[in-house]
C-alpha cells in the first residue's frame, strides 16, 4: 500500500528507540561491590541495613551550605558537631570535650584525640580552626555562616584545643557555634577552593567521613545509600551497629508512613503530623518516640502598621486568641503552652513562671480597643481589619490561622487571611508585606541569639520590626555576660518586657514524635526535629532485633 | 516540495519554537515571586549575605544584560551551574533523565501496545457490549488525573496488595539482573498511570479512524476480492486508521513529559519531573531553565519527528 512504511524501517525505527532507552538505563545499572562495602566489623556490629525515610532531596553535600533538613541529617552522619542538645536545651559535648571563654573575646573547644577521617587522617583542632576561618571568609549560605557575626579568627593552639576571637563579648557565640557549626577535612575541602562554591558531591573520589557513616552511593531523587566506618567513638563499642543507613526520598509523610507500614522503610525522620500519632502509636509493628520540641510557633504583629504600633491593639489581639483551643484542636493536644513567652519551658533554666499566657477574653479585648480611642460599630467591629500571612505548606498554621480569625471577630477585629506557598510567604516576610505573621521556628535554643535577632532592630528575624531602646539595652547586657545567674535574670527581664508589650506572640511548643519500626530498637532521641532519632549517635546505636 | 526543503521547513520551526520556550521560561521564573536567595538561605542570614548570593547567581544585573549572558551560554552548550546544589546543570539533568526516558517511552509502548488491540476490538465489534465496554473505558481513563490513580494505586497496590514497591526506581543493594528486575518492579506503578491516563483519548481516537477505514471503498474492494475480515481489518484498515493516531501520539508527548512531572513526584520516581518539582520549591532558576529547555527540545523533536514521518508515510502531506 502506498505511503506505509516497510517493516525493515519500522523495526530500525522502533529498534533504536528501545535502544536507546535501554542503552540510558544501562548505564546507571551499579556492579556488585567486589568485597563487602562496611569498614567495620566490632562484636556488635550488624550487618543491617537501616532504611530512613525522607522527603526531600540533598539539596548540597557541602554542610556549610546545605540548609534542608535532609542535607542536614545526611551530612550530619559525616562530618560532626562540636556539641549537642540536651533535652533542656542546654549543650552537650559531642566532638569537644570542654568548651568556655579564655577572656570575654576569646572562646575556646578542647576535642577528643580519637576521632579519624575515614580516609585515615586524624581529625584535629586543625581541622575545626580552618572550617571556622573558611566559613567566616567565603560565607556560605548556610546557618553556620548566620552564627558568625562577631566571630573574628580561630586558630589551633595544639592539635586537641582551638581558641578564637571575636570582635565584642557574646556569651553565647562558643555554644551557638558549637551546636551549628561542623568540621569538615581541611585536606579536602581547601584543595576546593572557596567553601561556599565547593559542591562536595563526591565526584573528585568520594566523600570522607569523621561521623558513624560515609556516603557512597547517590541516586538523586531516589536515595543516598552510607556505608559504616571502621571507628565512631561516640557510640558503644566504637563501631556503629547497622552496616548500612539508606536515606530514602518520598513525596510526603503520608507515602512514608504507607513506606513505614509496607516495610520499604524502617524510620521516618520528620515528626509524625499530629493526626498520625495516635493512629501509628496503636499499629502493631511500629513504634512512636517522641522528641522534646526546641522551637515555637508564634503570631508577630507589624509595628511598621500604625495601628499595630499601640500596644493596647498588640495586646488586644493577644487576648482574642483561644491558645488553648488551639493547642487541642490543630494540635490534637500534643503541644505545651509557653507562657506567652519566648522563653519557653523546655528552657529549664530561663523559663519564668510569672509570666503566664494571655487569657482568651475577647471582652478584655474590646476594653482595650477602646481604651486605645477605637469605637465598635452597630455589628461590634471596631473597623480594624489585618492582614495575616501564612504558609500554606505548613498544615497546622494552616489550620489555627483559620482559628485566630474566627476568634478575633468575637473580639470586634477583622483578619484576613493570605496563605501562600513557601517562596511567597517568604518574599512577604522579608519585605514586611503583612500585618500579621504567623509561622514557626523550629530551633530556638539559646536567648541571647534569639532576643538578638528577633528583637534588636538590625536582627535578621525581627518581624515585629520593633526598636525599644529599654529592650536593645537589656539583650547587649544579656550577651555581654558569661555569668550564667545574671544572664538569665536580664533574659527574664526581657521576657517580661517582650510578653507586656507584646513585641511577639509566642504560643506553644509542639512535642514532636518520630515513627519507626519495632523491629529496630536502641534509638537516642535528642530535642528538635533536626536531632531526633536520626542524630548520628542515635542512627549508629539503632539495632535490628533478631529473627 | 522535495523531503530536503520540507525536513528545514520543519528544523526551522522547531528552532523558533524552541527560543520560543527558552525566552518565555527565562521571563516567567523571574516574575515568580520571591529570590532564590531567600529560598536557599538560612532565616537567620543578614540582608548582606543575601546580596552576596544574588550577585554570586548573577541576579543582580539588569534583566536584559542576564538574558544575553543566558543566550550566550546556551551556544557556548553550557547550561549553567545550579544555584543549589552548585554542580553543572547538565550534570544534574544528566542523572535524571535516563528515568524519565524510561518512564515515558515505557508508558508510550504500553499505550500502544494495548491501545491498538483494545480500538482494534472495539471497532470491529460497532455498537456491540465490547465496544461499548470500550468506549466507557476510554472516556472513563480521559477523565483520570495522575495524583489520584496514583495514590489509588500506591494504597491498594503498593500497601495492601503488596505487588509493587511504594516509591523509587529501584531497590537499594541489588545487582546485575536483580537490579533489572527490580527497575522493572518499580516502574509498574509509575507506568502504569501514566499509561492509563493518556490510553483513553488514544483508544477513542483509533476506534472512530479505524471505522470510517472500514466502511472505505478499498474495504469494500478487498471483501470482494475474497480477502478475510482479519486480513482486512489487520492488515489495510488498521494501516491507515494508525496515520491520525500516530499524529496524536507526537502531539500527547508534551502532555505525557506534564505528566511525567506529576507521576515523579507522586511516586518519588528520581526522574527530570522530580527534580523539576524540587528545584522549582528551591527557586533554582538554572535547574528549572535546563529542564524547561531538554523538555522543549524533547518535544520539538518529536513533533519534527512525527511531521517527517506523516510527511514519509502520506506524500500528501509534504506536497501541502
Amino acid at each position: 500500500m502506498a505511503g506505509s512504511p516497510r517493516p525493515a524501517r519500522r523495526a530500525v525505527l522502533v529498534g533504536g528507540l528501545g535502544g536507546f532507552s535501554a542503552a540510558a538505563i544501562a548505564a546507571c545499572a551499579p556492579s556488585a561491590p567486589e568485597q563487602p562495602a562496611q569498614q567495620g566489623g566490632g562484636a556488635a556490629a550488624g550487618t543491617d541495613t537501616l532504611t530512613i525515610a525522607t522527603t526531600t532531596d540533598v539539596v548540597n553535600f557541602n554542610p556549610t551550605v546545605g540548609n534542608s533538613r535532609s542535607d542536614q541529617w545526611v551530612t550530619g552522619l559525616m562530618y560532626p558537631r562540636l556539641l549537642t542538645i540536651a533535652s533542656d536545651g542546654s549543650k552537650e559535648a559531642e566532638l569537644a570535650t570542654k568548651w568556655g571563654y579564655v577572656d570575654p573575646t576569646t572562646g575556646y573547644y578542647e576535642i577528643r584525640d580519637d576521632f579519624v577521617w575515614s580516609d585515615g587522617k586524624p581529625l584535629t583542632a586543625g581541622d575545626v580552626a580552618w572550617t571556622l576561618n573558611a566559613v567566616k571568609k567565603d560565607a556560605p549560605s548556610g546557618t553556620f555562616y548566620g552564627q558568625l557575626a562577631n566571630f573574628v579568627q580561630a586558630r589551633a593552639v595544639s592539635d586537641t584545643r582551638v581558641e578564637f576571637t571575636m570582635t565584642t563579648p557574646d556569651s553565647s557565640l562558643v555554644d551557638e557555634i558549637g551546636f551549628w557549626g561542623c568540621v569538615v577535612p581541611q585536606h579536602v575541602f581547601e584543595p576546593a577552593g572557596s567553601i561556599a562554591d565547593f559542591a562536595n558531591d563526591g565526584s573528585s573520589g568520594g566523600w570522607v567521613s569523621a561521623g558513624p557513616y560515609v556516603l557512597t552511593k547517590v541516586q538523586a531523587g531516589q536515595s543516598y545509600t552510607l556505608d559504616r566506618v571502621a571507628k565512631y567513638p561516640l557510640v558503644e563499642g566504637g563501631v556503629p551497629v547497622a552496616a548500612k543507613v539508606v536515606y530514602r526520598v518520598f513525596p510526603d509523610v503520608n507515602t512514608e508512613i504507607l513506606a513505614l507500614r509496607s516495610g520499604e522503610a524502617d524510620v521516618i525522620a520528620n515528626a509524625l503530623p499530629p493526626a498520625q500519632v495516635q493512629p501509628l502509636t496503636a499499629t502493631d509493628g511500629l513504634a512512636v518516640e517522641k522528641a522534646t520540641g526546641l522551637g515555637y510557633a508564634h503570631m508577630v504583629y507589624n509595628m511598621d502598621n500604625p495601628d499595630l504600633a499601640k500596644a493596647q491593639v498588640r495586646q488586644a489581639l493577644a487576648h482574642a486568641a483561644d491558645y488553648e483551643a488551639i493547642r487541642k484542636v490543630a494540635l490534637s493536644g500534643q503541644a505545651v503552652s509557653t507562657g506567652s513567652s519566648p522563653l519557653m519551658p523546655v528552657l529549664a533554666k530561663y523559663h519564668d513562671p510569672s509570666i503566664t499566657e494571655y487569657p482568651f477574653d475577647p471582652g478584655a479585648s474590646r476594653a482595650l480597643l477602646q481604651q486605645a480611642g477605637y469605637s465598635a460599630d452597630a455589628d461590634g467591629m471596631f473597623g480594624l481589619t489585618f492582614r495575616l500571612i501564612y504558609s500554606l505548606q505548613d498544615s497546622v498554621t494552616s489550620q489555627w490561622a483559620q482559628m485566630v480569625k474566627d476568634s478575633s471577630a468575637k473580639a470586634g477585629i477583622a483578619i484576613q487571611l493570605q496563605g501562600s506557598e513557601r517562596n511567597t510567604y517568604l518574599a512577604q516576610t522579608n519585605d514586611g508585606d503583612y500585618d500579621i505573621y504567623a509561622g514557626n521556628f523550629a530551633i530556638m535554643d539559646d536567648p541571647v541569639l534569639n532576643f538578638s535577632l528577633s528583637y534588636l532592630p538590625d536582627g535578621a528575624i525581627n518581624y515585629t520590626h520593633v526598636d525599644d531602646a529599654a529592650l536593645n539595652d537589656l539583650i547587649g547586657q544579656g550577651a555581654a555576660t558569661t555569668d550564667l545567674d545574671e544572664k538569665v535574670g536580664i533574659f527574664r527581664q526581657a521576657a517580661k518586657m517582650v510578653h507586656e508589650q507584646v513585641y511577639d506572640n509566642i504560643m506553644y511548643t509542639q512535642d514532636l514524635f518520630f515513627a519507626h519500626s519495632a523491629e529496630w530498637s536502641g534509638f537516642i532521641s535528642r530535642p528538635s526535629e533536626l536531632l531526633s532519632i536520626v542524630n548520628p549517635v542515635s542512627v549508629a546505636s539503632a539495632t535490628k532485633s533478631a529473627g | 516540495m522535495s523531503i530536503a526543503s520540507f525536513a528545514l521547513r520543519r528544523l526551522g520551526r522547531g528552532v523558533l519554537t524552541v527560543w520560543f520556550a527558552v525566552t518565555v521560561t527565562f521571563l516567567l521564573l523571574r516574575l515568580l515571586p520571591g529570590d532564590p536567595a531567600l529560598a536557599v538561605s538560612s532565616p537567620t542570614q543578614t540582608e548582606a549575605t543575601r546580596a552576596l548570593l544574588l550577585t554570586q547567581y548573577g541576579l543582580d544585573k539588569p534583566l536584559a544584560e542576564q538574558y544575553l549572558l543566558y543566550l550566550g551560554q546556551l551556544l557556548r552548550g553550557n547550561l549553567g551551574t545550579s544555584f543549589t546544589q552548585s554542580v553543572p546543570v547538565l550534570d544534574v539533568l544528566a542523572a535524571r533523565l535516563p528515568w524519565t526516558i524510561l518512564l515515558t517511552v515505557g508508558a508510550l509502548v504500553l499505550t500502544v501496545v494495548i491501545g491498538i488491540p483494545l480500538g482494534v476490538l472495539a471497532a470491529s465489534r460497532r455498537g456491540g457490549f465490547l465496544d461499548k465496554a470500550v468506549q466507557v473505558f476510554g472516556v472513563t481513563g480521559q477523565s483520570l488525573f495522575v495524583p489520584s490513580i496514583g495514590v489509588l494505586l500506591l494504597f491498594v497496590v503498593g500497601l495492601k496488595l503488596r505487588w509493587a514497591p511504594i516509591g523509587g526506581a529501584y531497590s537499594d543493594g541489588t545487582y546485575g539482573g536483580q537490579w533489572y528486575l527490580s527497575v522493572l518492579h518499580h516502574l509498574v506503578l509509575p507506568g502504569l498511570s501514566l499509561t492509563l491516563v493518556q490510553l483513553g483519548s488514544y483508544v477513542l481516537t483509533l476506534r472512530a479512524t479505524l471505522v470510517d477505514a472500514l466502511a472505505d471503498d478499498y474495504v469494500v474492494l478487498a471483501r470482494a476480492n475474497g480477502l478475510s475480515e482479519r486480513r482486512i481489518l489487520w492488515k489495510h484498515a488498521l494501516r491507515n486508521a494508525l496515520l491520525p493516531a500516530t499524529t496524536l501520539i507526537g502531539l500527547q508527548l508534551g502532555f505525557l513529559v506534564g505528566g511525567a512531572v506529576l507521576t515523579e513526584t507522586v511516586f518519588a520516581y528520581p526522574g527530570v519531573g522530580r527534580g523539576i518539582y524540587e528545584a522549582v520549591t528551591q527557586l533554582d532558576f538554572p535547574v528549572l531553565q535546563g529542564a524547561f529547555l531538554m523538555l522543549a527540545l524533547t518535544v520539538v523533536v518529536a513533533n519534527t519527528l512525527t511531521d517527517l514521518v506523516y510527511g514519509w508515510l502520506d506524500p500528501r502531506v509534504k506536497a501541502s
